[in-house]
């Protein structure tokens, strides 16, 4: 008789457990589910924000460029041609997500020093009124804005693992008009091809690490 | 109680007096708090007074003024024996100085020294600020970019004082890169964002609204930056109409900005000229980021409105085009009608036909194609009226006069109509004219009135059957025009451009199946107001003595510009006006009680419900005298005059003896009388008259004939009494008046007897004279006496002589002598008498025929005269 309520009682306090156990691990997915929902959304706001501006920034680039070729003077289809030493690689490293979003930024930072030795040549050559000043002005100031989408996109998902800075960027020496005009349409050219690679990269990120991170979440 | 907050303040009150000595040293009162408070209206204010450096005066001696106040003492609080607080309610907006002083009259040091019992705070009032509400930013394009010029707008909420002003600060952090702040006292403020707009940065904005009292955030608004963008309108703006789609043009424009600034939303809208309605195209049916949309379901033929606006943040402004779809078809039917007027003389009407190109014309009207079916198996060929092709220049659909024709009272019509544009023709329709009198019953109870700028109709529907729709018509002089309503209306407004001022009839005609029935008709006005001139004033007859009838000509219908509704009539004169109101359908008035002989000055006011008008002054004169009434005096005096005379006639001729006798009363002529004569010197003797004696009698008769002859009109009586006279000639008695008998006859007559005594009655028989034997005792006739009967002619009265017995005894002696005796001179008098007697008797045409009848016989009148002695020898003295 004792034997079998011992029984009964250990037998509701199972089911009990289990019920309770069967609500917390409900609510902790459902939490769970919550937290990577919203991180989730956070993702692609960051990518679809990211991805947006540096294709307004690539179609800026085009305008920025033909109004430094206009501002340049003859010869100006000859400057864009030549190769020159110093400026920022283009392209983007890194297998994982986590290391071509850090090469993104990092290239972004590279090429802010460039842009205004560019800026401070082209303020030497230029007249104060030039449309080209403003442009390249409103354009750093797009490209520093990419920057900064970038940072907490990062952080937004790599939260535990900082971001590198970049090393110091080498500015060329000192040129003379010819070499700074040829020298500022190179870092031009160059940056669109970054910015073209920006938004390659971002749209693939975009897939892979909002959905990926989406689906871990899901399997979890 | 003194609570333990106010005891630390007021330690803290001694420490700070002790640390600024140097300021209490010369004043003996300080409060706390010190400086200018900023208080809020409605809250209650405690400041403490406390005394430093002096024994002079105790906290029983301090006071509170506020501003030039003594405040309660019921609102003092005693915290110790140096130290006293006060609480104030802060109600007043004006600032204001809060005293704590000292009684003067404490000691003589206390008087001396006001200035240093004596502390002031000033105390400044308020409101906390509101919570900015409703904050609106924007960032608009600025050529092919954003501007970044970030510029937010709010409202204020609560009220301020402007001696607690409040100051906004406006805040927006782009996320993870910057932020800019900057502030304001007015209800907007921008930043400028470093040498970009933050695309694709997440923005957050707020307000800070602050003052004195506290300070207050509006809600945070945190977007992307994009969300503030105001862009261009799209610019263009093209819309092709092509032929074959003429419902579907095509509507191209431009993007304001690039695409990698965002996918921009479109809407559209559109609406014909003139038309305050627009019609938006449905938001889901436009996608995002086009130049190009085909519109849908627009009337062909039409000029329409096309407008688009863009979407990045806020809404662009619209821009637009106008533009004109292709013809089409017509594709309802031609709104006809018909005018009909009586023919006078004739049992005919004249029918014109006419109509409004269809509602849905799509495209020029270019002809019309029309049938006249007066049997019912006619099958007349088309004919074709062209159209002048004017347009209206309101809007309103053109009238086009299709036929005129004379149409018998009892015929009915039937026409037919189709309209052709240059792409097809319109479906028919067609109009039926029943027989006079045979007309379907007409709509009741119509009642029209004007509201709201319209002219409203109402009505009840007739019993009649098959009812299909109704057409309100409405004609002012030669103008017509009419709109169809369906068979379910009962009231409605005239669509139509009415004028105001002008008077127009309205009708309702139900149709029946095409059939046109009777219809019922008000007159009304859109507007009312003054007349624009009085009616036309005059006299409709000759003004009488006392009235005047005033007849006016009735204002020319455009010239009225309202119903009539009465007339004023005002009239001046003899100094006094008068005013009398008839009422508008009247035309003539007759003014009555006028003075006679005064000039009035007359006017009309014509009066509608929105004012008068006044006519022209027209002046007339009253009569002195009523027509006829001085033919009635002259009548009536003549009358009077005649009725006089008449009655004077007929009472001279009634009375003539009478009168005769007072007025001219017969003197006896002593040598007339026909009393024989005697003397004593002649005998007594019959002798025979040497001369015919009558000229001296009949000259007594004559003058009485010579008395009628003075009244005309007695003339005529003159023969029938000569027929008398004549008829009496035989007959007179003694002292016959009848000029025709003679002393002869007379005597004869007497002769003759009694019996003719009778007729003699009139005269006055003087006197019957016998020969006596003389007077008195005389003697004179030696012979013996003969009877001699003599009597006098003479129709005049008898003298007093006569009358006495004696004396006519002596005067008829004389009168013989006198015959016997007679003076040749007076006997030649005498016959000039009688001969003027005879011219007398002459003229009135009887008298000579005695005479001569006496004188062609002067045999018959032997025995006569031997009665009468001769005169010849006139008297003889006695």
């Amino acid at each position: 008789m004792n034997g079998h309520v011992k029984s009964m009682h250990f037998q509701r306090f199972m089911e009990t457990a289990t019920t309770l156990l069967s609500l917390l691990l409900v609510m902790a997915f459902d939490s769970s589910r919550t937290v990577a929902a919203s991180r989730n959304q956070q993702c692609g706001d960051y990518v679809q924000k990211s991805l947006k501006l540096s294709r307004l920034l690539q179609k800026e680039s085009v305008d920025l460029i033909k109004t430094y070729k206009a501002s340049q003077g003859e010869m100006s289809e000859l400057f864009c041609k030549v190769s020159v030493n110093n400026v920022p690689d283009p392209n983007i490293s890194g297998l994982e997500p986590s290391e071509k979003i850090a090469s993104i930024y990092t290239h972004l930072q590279e090429f802010f020093p460039h842009f205004e030795w560019v800026y401070e040549q082209q303020t030497d050559l230029q007249l104060p009124t030039s449309p080209l000043l403003s442009d390249l002005r409103r354009f750093t100031a797009g490209s520093r804005n990419l920057a900064y989408l970038i940072k907490p996109f990062y952080q937004s998902l790599f939260p535990n693992v900082p971001l590198p800075e970049g090393g110091p960027t080498t500015l060329p020496p000192p040129q003379n008009i010819f070499q700074q005009k040829v020298y500022g349409c190179v870092v031009l050219k160059t940056f669109k091809e970054l910015l073209s690679n920006v938004s390659r990269e971002l749209r693939s990120l975009k897939s892979q690490v909002c959905r990926r991170r989406t689906h871990t979440n899901t399997l979890f | 109680m003194v609570s333990a907050g106010e005891l630390l303040l007021l330690a803290g009150l001694v420490l700070a007096a002790a640390a600024t000595g140097g300021f209490y040293q010369t004043n003996h009162l300080v409060t706390a708090p010190q400086t200018t408070q900023f208080l809020e209206i409605g809250s209650n204010f405690k400041a403490t007074c406390m005394i430093v450096n002096t024994t002079e005066v105790t906290a029983d001696d301090l006071y509170w003024k506020l501003s030039e106040t003594t405040v309660s003492k019921e609102l003092y609080t005693k915290l110790n024996e140096s130290a006293i607080s006060v609480t104030v309610p802060v109600t007043s907006v004006q600032s204001e100085w809060l005293f704590c002083r000292a009684k003067k009259g404490k000691s003589p040091y206390v008087f001396l020294n006001t200035g240093k019992f004596m502390y002031g705070v000033l105390l400044k009032k308020g409101y906390p600020p509101g919570k900015p509400e409703n904050v609106f930013c924007v960032a608009v394009q600025e050529k092919t970019t954003i501007s970044s010029t970030f510029r937010c707008d709010w409202a204020t909420v609560g009220r301020q004082t402007s001696d607690v002003p409040t100051k906004y600060t406006l805040n927006v952090v782009v996320i993870h890169i910057r932020n800019y702040s900057v502030s304001t006292e007015g209800t907007h403020a921008q930043v400028e964002f470093v040498d970009t707009y933050p695309h694709f940065m997440t923005l957050e904005i707020w307000v800070e609204a602050h003052n004195m009292l506290g300070k207050i955030e509006s809600e945070r608004i945190t977007q992307d930056a994009n969300s503030f963008v105001k862009t261009n309108p799209p610019s263009d703006i093209k819309v092709i109409s092509e032929k074959y789609f003429p419902t579907s043009p095509l509507m191209n424009w431009t993007q304001p900005i690039n695409k990698s600034y965002g996918k921009l939303k479109y809407e559209i809208r559109f609406c014909t000229s003139g038309s305050p309605n627009w019609t938006y195209v449905p938001k889901g049916d436009i996608a995002t980021d086009i130049q190009s949309f085909r519109l849908q379901s627009l009337q062909p033929y039409t000029e329409y409105i096309t407008q688009v606006r863009c979407q990045l943040g806020h809404w662009s402004d619209w821009s637009g085009t106008t533009m004109k779809t292709a013809e089409d078809r017509p594709t309802s039917k031609p709104d006809l009608w018909r005018t009909i007027a009586e023919v006078d003389g004739k049992n005919e009407r004249r029918v014109q036909f006419i109509s409004k190109d269809p509602v849905f014309a799509n495209g020029r009207i270019i002809t019309f194609d029309i049938k006249i079916q007066e049997q019912k198996n006619d099958n007349l060929q088309w004919d074709t009226i062209l159209v002048n092709g004017s347009e209206s220049s309101d809007g309103q659909r053109v009238i086009t006069v299709l036929k005129d024709m004379l149409l018998a009272d009892l015929r009915p019509v039937r026409l037919c109509v189709t309209a052709n544009n240059s792409v097809g023709t319109s479906p028919m329709a067609s109009l039926f004219i029943s027989a006079k009198g045979r007309e379907d019953p007409p709509v009741k109870g119509l009642k029209v009135w004007s509201a709201e700028g319209k002219l409203w109709l109402q009505w009840t529907p007739p019993n009649g059957p098959d009812l299909s729709e109704y057409v309100v018509e409405w004609v002012s002089g030669e103008q017509t025009d009419w709109q169809r309503e369906n068979k379910n209306t009962r009231l409605t407004a005239i669509k139509g451009n009415l004028e105001g001022f002008v008077r127009y009839t309205v009708s309702v005609y139900s149709i029946y199946s095409g059939r046109i029935g009777k219809p019922a008709s008000k007159e009304a006005y859109l507007k009312e107001g003054a007349p624009l001139e009085g009616p036309v004033v005059r006299l409709n007859d000759k003004p009488g003595r006392n009235e005047a009838e005033l007849g006016w000509v009735e204002i020319p219908l455009h010239r009225q510009r309202g119903f009539i509704v009465n007339y004023t009539i005002n009239y001046t004169g003899g100094g006094e006006t008068h005013e009398v109101t008839v009422p508008g359908n009247t035309v003539s008035y007759t003014l009555k009680s006028l003075s006679s002989n005064t000039k009035y000055d007359t006017w009309i006011n014509a009066s509608t419900v929105r004012g008068s008008a006044q006519s022209s002054t027209h002046s007339f004169t009253t009569l002195k005298y009523a027509p006829g009434e001085v033919e009635s005096i002259v009548v009536g005096v003549s009358l009077g005059f005649m009725f006089v005379v008449l009655m004077t006639m007929l009472l001279c001729l009634y009375k003539k003896d009478v009168i005769k006798e007072n007025v001219w009363p017969r003197i006896p002529n002593p040598g007339e009388s026909t009393i024989g004569n005697w003397s004593p010197d002649y005998p007594l003797k019959a002798e025979t008259p040497k001369e015919n004696c009558l000229s001296g009698i009949s000259v007594q008769d004559v003058d009485v004939c010579d008395g009628k002859s003075v009244f005309e009109e007695d003339k005529a009586c003159l023969p029938l009494k000569k027929d008398k006279y004549l008829s009496e000639e035989h007959s007179s008695g003694i002292g016959g008046s009848s000029c025709m008998s003679s002393p002869r006859q007379s005597v004869s007559d007497s002769d003759e007897g009694s019996d003719m005594a009778d007729t003699t009655a009139s005269t006055v028989q003087y006197s019957s004279v016998v020969a006596s034997n003389g007077y008195k005792g005389q003697t004179p006739n030696p012979h013996p006496q003969q009877a001699v009967f003599s009597r006098s002619e003479s129709t005049q009265p008898l003298l007093d002589s006569e009358e006495n017995p004696d004396m006519m005894i002596q005067e008829s002696s004389r009168q013989s002598q006198g015959f016997k005796q007679e003076n040749p001179a007076e006997i030649h008098l005498l016959e000039m008498d009688q001969q003027q007697e005879e011219e007398g008797v002459e003229s009135l045409g009887f008298c000579p025929l005695d005479e001569e009848s006496e004188q062609t016989k002067p045999s018959e009148g032997q025995s006569a005269a031997s009665s009468y002695m001769s005169q010849r020898e006139g008297y003889r003295p006695q």
